[in-house]
């Protein structure tokens, strides 16, 4: 207790949403995000004042891990999004745009925060159950027979990533390894309760992208003293330990062994190891792992009878190597192994990536454990892809649960806004009742949501263009900004490229005020497919996490902070 | 401020904290954002939260937190009110002592004077509310109100009786909506009316099954951020929030059988202080060498497991973490393995399935065994729990509260223990006999439970049942519309008894004690209605239907909030000491003036 100080008082901060520094860190943050959103999104250097490793990243888990503030307010907004990011590994920069724009809109309007808080949760709620519908405009149906619309998700997701620096090939390669992939650890017959496999990932530096590949089975460091082209037996039986066998003492309690003058207790336990390799070899293993060291004097034993010795596998592969053979780990040095413990592999083979050679276990039968070997130019571009390609494996795996997508490239943004402003503008008389607020305050609530939405639309465009919604089924388009104003034939498609420019479809700016209409559907039948779509789970938990942190937000009054 | 009066100072310092709560008080106030001193961001509308992370210095605020500290654990309501009755009680007692001071005495200053009517006048408004004021709330507020009734509550979960259960779920509503606003307190007041609908014990009192969720609701509940609020739900059995150690069960058959380890199943060679002696003098080399014990070891473990098998056990539950070998043996014998679980969550699990934890393992019996109806890993957020329901009188559920921050689920959580809280205090008004018959009493038991720092104040609970009962005219569950009407119709009843009492007694005395309690009163209606727009009929409407709230919170709010006027207008003087920091305490301030008060009551 002699380093007992005094406790400070805590500082306080009235009404922050008034405070004119936490204002413009609100909108610092927003510039930040917003110029990193899309494929066209403009990459952001990373660095510490102590100079560290920098970090070229756009990702949004990357970007507000990084971003520290002293503001209590802004680190708010900030978990908010990472924990969202963190379950769903998507649709984060969205999230952040939208909460950010959206608060700055009500602050800048004259509405209440009260009301604006209850305006947009039904706002959002008009949202949520529309996008749930079966009808719904902006959601299309995965069908897992094809594997047109999920190469699409993956590509839309990993081209939404810039900082990986890929060439349009290199983009679709990428993409179609993902979805193989994902593909393959998905079981195919399995009764009752599917367990889904795993995608272990091996990068490999300095190779071009295109050379990356999907392998079924595992690839493991390659042994010493592996003698090839020695004739195998097919298939090969494997035992897998988890405890170490490299003579240490197993636990006997916290008492204490005195060892006598003349007893050689390490040979004693080495005695006991070498017993347990006759085991071993008695029963014809060929495959020996440990996930801990293997004493060498056992290793030499085992390699002389023709067993191929893997040490030091670590607890991560563990897991997938068990599933992959269906040994079970043993820990035990004294008793039999039982024969159900042993597994099998298929086949070994020994393979060459770059600097790495590894060996390939590929299993028995059918296995949902696969290998995903990576490669980029250098070790920047190398990690993000990694980011990215486990971001699409889970994106991937979202789908099996809810088999949908949203039209991409801000279209269901755009559609949203229309869908909301069209809805709202039918019931307000009873909306505004039910809420609490006249009927100006509830559609000026309604309109500043839907602002938002749109902002977050048009921060997809960085090369200076402007965003323009239609008139008719509300998609967005981009204006280029050398193009001549206004020649509504040489749009082309709309941003996720369902819709074709016709001379007869009206466009308006994104940030104008436009006549609300009710968005017309799309003829379902065309043979055209989204050139660009998003996760349907992850939009819609995002699009609902940002709206109840904005509503967090602006429901905070009062500030204490704790100094101590 | 040596010689200033006590009645300003508590005055002032009480407006100071009055601004802070009222940013979050009634239909327009908003949360506070607090960072704890570990820079975990925190969200609050509680009072009791708000002002216990500002870290007063001044002695008699940190008084006024204590008191309100100590009413909420009581009744897990009514702390923001408290402050705002104590700051106009505490006005209307100064103007009152300033007007008229005590001239019958010899005062040698008019600070002294004011300060000892003030005092007098506290005294006497104390006396008078635990005299008269439950009398007059049952007959000047009751009648306006209703009562709900905890058979009709829980019995919704059968047949669709609405409108009661509406009743409850109102109540609730409008206690959350004071704890989050507007947002979301429909959604988690159907939650919590859910699961305490599953949780209702048969043949026991409400207060029992109230109680049983208040007490383990850290084990019941599990807190997942990352997902909007209303992915919150309820599911079936105990979530364990530990992953399985060894591969899950792959069969899927059902019942499965149990047991609970309190230790490693491995047995302990050597304890501490033990010494093996290893190879004794050169005899018997290979029978007493190391590998022999470990290789003994490892067969009685292989024994150990050999007969859980025997048992048909296949789920064991440890609150410590098993070795290697411990696993490996498991597994091999399609055991599945949970380590580390918490201890109040392994305390739920034996006292729901009845079972009795394994101390010794050599001797395992059928009665260690429990068997559950299923067993399976759920997959909450990032982590992976196990998730185990049994079969008792009641069907377990836990609670699941999702929300975007971790500030927000702790907040839920928070909410939804005063919750319940809330309305054990409403089915269980605690009686006026509690703080009549001594006040002593009271204090010691409240002061047990600062120390024991238990969220349940449990040693209230108990001295209350056990004292005798001197009156009770509240009747249990008796609730009244919101939104400042208990004020109100107090107002008037008080107005009404002072005049009563004016025409038949001459005690003209209790006149003014009970006019001014009912001016008081009154600041938390004008309070709540403080921030409405003028002349906006529609949003004025809406408001108003706020739901309801306890009368019997509400009473005890006041006979706290005057017990508080009591002891802050007792202080006279605030004697600031000097001690070097590392000989005392780390509040030397507020103990010193504990001192004081103490002297005060002898």
């Amino acid at each position: 207790m002699s380093r007992l100080s005094k406790k400070s008082p805590s500082v306080c901060t009235d009404l922050p949403l008034d405070n004119t520094d936490i204002c413009e860190k609100l909108y610092l943050l927003k510039q930040i995000l917003r110029s990193c959103f899309g494929p066209t999104g403009r990459l952001k250097q990373v660095h510490n004042n102590i100079g560290g490793h920098v970090v070229t990243t756009s990702a949004s888990s990357v970007l507000l891990s990084s971003v520290s503030s002293s503001q209590p307010f802004i680190n708010l907004i900030k978990t908010s999004i990472l924990n969202h990011v963190s379950r769903f590994s998507d649709c984060g920069l969205f999230a952040a745009i939208l909460c950010l724009s959206l608060i700055e809109q009500v602050k800048k309007s004259a509405l209440r925060e009260s009301v604006a808080i209850r305006v947009n949760k039904h706002s959002l709620g008009l949202c949520t159950s529309y996008l749930q519908r079966e009808d719904c405009d902006c959601r299309v149906k995965l069908d897992f027979c094809s594997s047109q619309n999920l190469i699409t998700l993956a590509r839309s997701i990993i081209s939404s990533k810039p900082a990986c620096v890929l060439t349009e090939p290199e983009t679709l390669h990428i993409s179609k390894l993902a979805v193989q992939a994902f593909l393959l650890t998905v079981p195919c017959s399995s009764p009752g309760v599917v367990s889904l496999g795993r995608i272990v990932t091996v990068p490999v530096e300095g190779h071009s992208v295109l050379s990356s590949a999907v392998l079924p089975g595992l690839l493991v460091e390659m042994p010493d003293g592996l003698s090839k082209g020695e004739s195998l037996p097919n298939p090969l039986s494997v035992v897998v330990f988890s405890a170490s066998l490299a003579g240490d003492l197993s636990e006997l309690g916290n008492g204490v062994i005195e060892v006598h003058p003349g007893v050689d207790t390490d040979s004693q336990i080495l005695g006991q190891l070498l017993e347990l390799g006759r085991q071993v070899v008695n029963n014809e293993v060929k495959l020996f792992v440990c996930q801990k060291v293997i004493h060498p004097v056992l290793q030499q034993y085992l390699r002389s009878h023709g067993v191929i010795v893997v040490e030091r596998l670590g607890i991560a592969l563990m897991e997938p190597l068990s599933q992959l053979t269906g040994a079970q780990p043993v820990a035990t040095l004294h008793t039999t192994i039982p024969s159900k413990a042993y597994g099998n592999v298929r086949d070994l083979s020994i393979r060459r990536f770059g600097s790495k050679t590894m060996l390939h276990l590929l299993p028995l039968g059918e296995s949902v454990i696969c290998t995903m070997i990576l490669c980029h130019r250098n070790q920047t571009m190398l990690n993000e892809l990694k980011v990215v390609c486990q971001v699409t494996e889970h994106v991937l795996r979202l789908t099996l649960r809810e088999p949908f997508a949203l039209l991409g490239g801000g279209c269901t943004e755009t559609h949203l806004a229309a869908y909301v402003r069209h809805k709202s503008k039918n019931d307000v008389p009873e909306a505004a009742l039910l809420l609490g607020c006249s009927q100006t305050e509830y559609l000026l609530g309604v309109e500043l949501f839907c602002r938002a939405l749109e902002s977050a639309a048009g921060a997809l465009e960085h090369d200076g263009g402007n965003s323009l919604i239609d008139l008719t089924h509300a998609h967005r388009w981009t204006l280029p900004a050398d193009s001549i104003k206004e020649t509504n034939d040489s749009l082309g498609f709309c941003g996720c490229g369902l819709v074709e420019s016709s001379p007869s479809s009206k466009w308006t700016y994104l940030n104008t005020k436009y006549a609300e209409f009710c968005p017309s559907p799309l003829f379902r039948d065309t043979p055209v497919q989204p050139r660009v779509l998003d996760s349907f789970t992850a939009k819609l938990s995002a699009l609902q996490v940002a709206i109840e942190t904005a509503n967090l937000a602006l429901d905070i009054k009062y500030i204490i902070q704790d100094m101590n | 401020m040596a010689a200033q009066s006590s009645c300003v100072a508590s005055l002032y310092t009480v407006g100071v904290l009055e601004a802070v709560i009222l940013r979050s008080f009634g239909p327009e106030g908003g949360q506070v954002l607090f960072t704890r001193d570990t820079g975990q961001a925190m969200l609050s509308r509680s009072g009791t939260r708000i002002l216990t992370a500002l870290q007063l210095e001044h002695p008699l605020a940190r008084m006024v937190v204590e008191c309100v500290w100590k009413h909420s654990t009581a009744t897990g309501d009514g702390s923001k009110t408290f402050i705002l009755l104590l700051a106009s009680l505490l006005r209307l007692i100064h103007a009152a002592a300033s007007k008229e001071p005590n001239v019958s005495h010899s005062y040698n200053s008019t600070k002294a004077a004011e300060a000892a009517t003030a005092r007098h006048l506290a005294d006497k408004l104390l006396a008078f509310a635990l005299k008269e004021l439950d009398e007059l709330i049952a007959t000047g507020v009751v009648p306006y109100g209703g009562r709900i009734s905890w058979e009709d509550f829980t019995a919704t979960a059968q047949s669709p009786s609405l409108a009661n259960n509406l009743c409850v779920q109102k109540l609730l509503r409008s206690f959350f909506h004071t704890r989050f606003g507007y947002t979301h307190c429909d959604f988690i007041s159907h939650l919590a009316c859910e699961l305490l609908s599953y949780w209702k014990f048969k043949n026991e009192l409400p207060s029992f099954s109230l109680q049983f969720v208040s007490d383990n609701f850290p084990a019941l509940h599990t807190p997942v951020s990352g997902f909007p609020v209303c992915a919150s739900r309820l599911i079936d059995g105990q979530v364990i929030h530990r992953d399985f150690a060894t591969p899950p069960l792959k069969t899927d058959h059902q019942p499965v059988k149990a047991v609970v380890l309190t230790r490693s199943l491995q047995p302990t060679l050597l304890n501490t202080g033990d010494v093996l002696e290893v190879g004794c003098g050169g005899r018997m080399m290979e029978e007493r060498s190391i590998v022999h014990f470990s290789a003994w070891m490892e067969r009685s473990l292989q024994g150990i497991i050999a007969n859980l098998q025997t048992l048909g056990v296949c789920v064991l539950l440890s609150a410590v973490k098993q070795s290697a070998a411990v696993l490996a043996l498991a597994t091999q014998a399609e055991m599945c393995v949970v380590e580390c679980v918490s201890e109040d969550e392994l305390s739920l699990f034996v006292r729901l399935s009845g079972t009795i934890p394994i101390w010794d393992c050599s001797m395992i019996e059928p009665e260690h065994v429990v068997t559950l109806t299923f067993c399976r890993p759920i997959q909450l957020g990032g982590h992976r729990y196990k998730n185990t329901p049994q079969r008792i009188t009641v069907k377990p559920c836990s609670l699941v509260i999702c929300a975007p921050g971790e500030g927000q689920t702790e907040q839920y959580a928070c909410a939804l223990q005063d919750a319940v809280r809330m309305l054990l205090r409403t089915w269980e008004p605690m009686h006026a006999a509690v703080t009549t018959t001594s006040k002593r009493t009271l204090q010691s038991h409240k002061s047990s439970s600062l120390h024991t720092d238990n969220l349940t104040d449990r040693t209230t609970y108990r001295s209350s049942a056990i004292q005798p009962i001197h009156k009770c005219v509240l009747e249990p569950g008796c609730v009244i519309s919101a939104g400042g009407s208990f004020e109100l119709l107090l107002h008037y009843a008080l107005l009404q008894h002072g005049h009563s009492c004016s025409v038949s007694h001459d005690l003209n005395i209790d006149t003014s004690v009970s006019q001014l309690l009912a001016n008081a009163l009154l600041s938390v209606p004008q309070k709540i209605y403080a921030h409405s727009p003028k002349g906006d009929k529609s949003s004025k409407d809406s408001e108003l239907d706020l739901g309801l709230e306890s009368v019997s919170c509400k009473y005890q709010l006041l006979l706290a909030v005057l017990q508080c006027v009591r002891s802050l207008l007792k202080v006279d003087t605030v004697l600031p000491t000097h001690i070097a920091l590392h000989t005392q305490s780390s509040r030397p301030a507020s103990t010193s003036w504990e001192d004081t008060e103490d002297e005060a009551e002898d």
